[in-house]
């Protein structure tokens, strides 16, 4: 083939594997299997070596926290399970899971004298239903397709944006 | 009186494959392939039938890569030399296959299957896109649009700014090319997560299509199933996939592309004529790849024996399926209607590309069926889901179940040991992405073509087409590469925004590349939390 531009666009850099950040990402795959990543930073590391001591980090082993949720009530926990991992997973696939359920999992360790520590904390997500739902209510709506409303998301004009940031902030 | 309705929707889609690097690109190809035996086969019957005063619907989604490309200067330039170059192959062929009962009518049949797209293109100036727009003029067919460039939106959920602007800078571009805002919106994939209905409402999107059990399990149970559509809380509307009507086209064993008599695909003349003869005339020259012009019918299933093909055996087989599926249809409405009291929305989408690629006579078959159900019979009714909706029935509420329509019918074509690792690298763009919106609310001049061009690139990366071709194990190499090749920019895109240090000369080069979108608008990755929904004037 014959190259009409053979300058590299991406200047000769490729993608690192990790991005220094604290990060516990958890996706559905199916109605009964999630799929979730990490990454836990050098500095996150560090200083979890620090509060627990060098011979109980040694120790310590990697555990995925599966949550579940209740049916109903999604605020509350139903259950949870451990999964132990190799020290250096990054990603799992969690399955054997219950279809239409809220998950969301932690990461963490645990420690030699069988204490668990959660260091970080996924996004929930349900899980798809696999089957008919149970509810039968009927509910009817005579949508109005007439009113052909576009909305476009602007930035709050009257706020600059360190302003919007100190207030997320004061949010968290 | 028609006792229920039948829609086809045909998504036509491509992933963004320019390559203005290379003179010839295979995937490249990918898009002329399908402009040659699909779109502009399908246009052709279309508008045919139209002549004729047929009274027929269809529903084209195009995703908005496809139209970028369709519309894009240097790729209609390509393409009228790529079907040039078909147009003198198939003259040669005239000529080597003169006086050959077998084969000389279908090389003079593939000669005239070239000579009249070529018409067709170059009479609508190289721009396709006025073809559909002056059919959706007519009310012959519905336009809707898709994810902006496909992205399989359950994957980006942890994000819903990726998700927001996929749509948003869909019904931007799609309102830009065709004056008005599409009423629906083809969900890649069909693939449809709890919540993503509340950012198509606010774009004015009044409907999507789900996979069967996307509206069969949604909750409360529909008491319609798939033939009615639901109204989501949001209020669009969701209508779901009849099962029966894809399982007749689509499955190798039942589907009617497999009939014996059709085109085979996979003999082509690329392969069997000495390279010496036919490679001037391949893309790229030299190289055997399909050429498209194929003499042999399907014959036998794994057989390696093929029966020359024979086009009039082939357009009666056609005639039969399509009179198969209208009275398959006529059986299904009238039960349908017999037991829900109103009528009946029988929903078939379907790959484009298969029509006409892969299944040869696809386009016949779609006139013959259109023609048909005009015609010989009056219990079925073609619609498009915005016309189905302007009837006006009640519509029950319901929540659509999570759901795709892919393998095993969830996430995990996109979601697996081949492509996992992807999300990963997507999900951290598209935070950068959202950060570097949201710090810079007004952006102008050099910094703002950054943004914008950032913006292009997470796009790019984000299209579902990525994943899916690792999973399918062919072109791996090419998927990784396209990936990494965006993610990439992206991220020294962002680094000299950051830096407040942007190479013109480098941002040039890229928005000359990966040019879709002109007036792409990288605020639409603002943080949600940071903006509001505005009333829009529509055009």
């Amino acid at each position: 083939m014959i190259n009409l531009q053979p300058d590299d666009l991406n200047r000769g850099e490729s993608l690192p594997h990790y991005y220094g950040v604290d990060r516990l990402v958890v996706l559905p795959r199916d109605p009964y299997c999630l799929y979730t990543y990490w990454e836990v930073s050098l500095p996150t590391r560090e200083s979890l070596k620090n509060e627990w001591g060098e011979a109980a980090w040694q120790g310590a082993r990697l555990q995925l926290r599966v949550h579940k949720h209740d049916w109903n009530r999604e605020e509350i926990v139903e259950s949870f399970f451990d999964v132990t991992l190799e020290t250096e997973t990054d990603n799992w696939y969690l399955p054997a899971l219950d279809s239409d359920r809220v998950y969301h999992t932690e990461l963490g360790w645990r420690l030699p004298d069988g204490d668990f520590k959660p260091v970080l904390r996924s996004n929930a997500v349900r899980t798809p239903r696999d089957g008919l739902s149970d509810i039968i209510d009927e509910e009817w709506q005579l949508p109005d397709w007439k009113a052909r409303r576009l909305f476009r998301r602007i930035s709050l004009y009257h706020l600059s944006s360190p302003e919007l940031f100190r207030r997320r902030k004061q949010r968290q | 009186m028609a006792q229920g309705f039948l829609s086809l929707i045909l998504h036509a889609h491509l992933p963004y494959v320019r390559h203005p690097e290379h003179q010839y690109s295979l995937e490249e190809k990918w898009l002329y392939e399908a402009l040659t035996e699909c779109y502009i086969p399908i246009l052709i019957a279309l508008e045919i039938m139209k002549n004729d005063g047929v009274n027929f619907r269809l529903t084209f989604s195009l995703s908005p890569t496809l139209l970028a490309m369709m519309e894009d200067p240097l790729l209609r330039e390509r393409y009228a030399r790529y079907l040039e170059r078909l147009q003198n192959l198939a003259r040669l062929e005239e000529e080597r296959t003169a006086g050959d009962t077998d084969f000389a009518p279908l090389a003079r049949l593939y000669r005239e299957h070239f000579d009249a797209a070529a018409g067709y293109y170059h009479r609508f100036g190289g721009r396709l896109v006025n073809a559909f727009r002056s059919l959706a003029e007519e009310n012959l067919i519905e336009v809707i649009t898709s994810a902006s460039t496909h992205a399989y939106l359950p994957l980006l959920q942890v994000q819903p700014e990726s998700v927001y602007a996929q749509a948003a800078n869909a019904v931007q571009y799609y309102t830009a090319l065709f004056g008005e805002p599409p009423r629906g919106i083809w969900l890649p994939e069909c693939a449809y997560y709890q919540g993503l209905e509340n950012y198509l409402g606010e774009l004015g999107v009044q409907y999507f299509i789900t996979a069967t059990h996307g509206v069969l399990y949604a909750s409360p149970r529909p008491k319609y199933g798939v033939y009615s559509p639901i109204l989501t809380p949001a209020g669009v509307a969701a209508f779901g996939r009849d099962p029966e009507t894809s399982k007749q086209v689509w499955s190798s064993q039942e589907g009617y592309p497999g009939d014996y008599d059709y085109r085979e695909f996979y003999r082509d003349i690329a392969y069997d004529l000495p390279l010496d003869y036919i490679g001037p005339h391949l893309h790229p020259p030299g190289m055997r790849s399909d050429s498209g012009i194929k003499y042999y019918r399907i014959t036998r299933a794994g057989l390696a024996y093929k029966e020359p093909y024979r086009p009039e055996q082939a357009r009666e087989k056609a005639a039969q399926h399509a009179g198969n599926f209208m009275f398959n249809r006529e059986q299904q409405v009238k039960y349908l209607a017999s037991i829900m009291g109103r009528p009946p929305i029988v929903v078939s989408p379907y790959d484009a590309e298969l029509f006409g690629h892969w299944w040869f006579e696809g386009p016949q078959w779609l006139e013959y069926l259109c023609r048909k159900i005009a015609y010989d019979q009056g219990d079925v009714k073609m619609i498009t889901p915005g016309e189905y909706l302007d009837l006006g029935y009640p519509l029950q509420l319901c929540t659509p179940n999570p759901s795709s329509w892919g393998d095993k019918g969830h996430n995990e074509v996109w979601l697996n040991g081949t492509n996992d690792w992807i999300y990963r690298h997507l999900h951290r763009a598209a935070e950068e992405m959202i950060g570097l919106a949201t710090e810079h609310p007004a952006a102008e001049g050099l910094l703002k073509r950054a943004l914008n061009q950032a913006a292009r690139e997470l796009f790019l990366a984000q299209s579902s087409d990525w994943p899916f071709i690792m999973s399918s194990g062919t072109m791996v190499e090419y998927a990784h590469r396209r990936i990494t090749g965006h993610l990439v920019r992206f991220r020294v895109l962002s680094r000299q925004i950051r830096g407040g240090a942007i190479d013109e000369g480098w941002l040039k080069r890229l928005e000359e590349t990966d040019n879709l979108y002109p007036h792409i608008d990288y605020r639409l990755f603002q943080s949600l939390e940071t903006t509001v929904p505005r009333e829009m004037s529509v055009v």
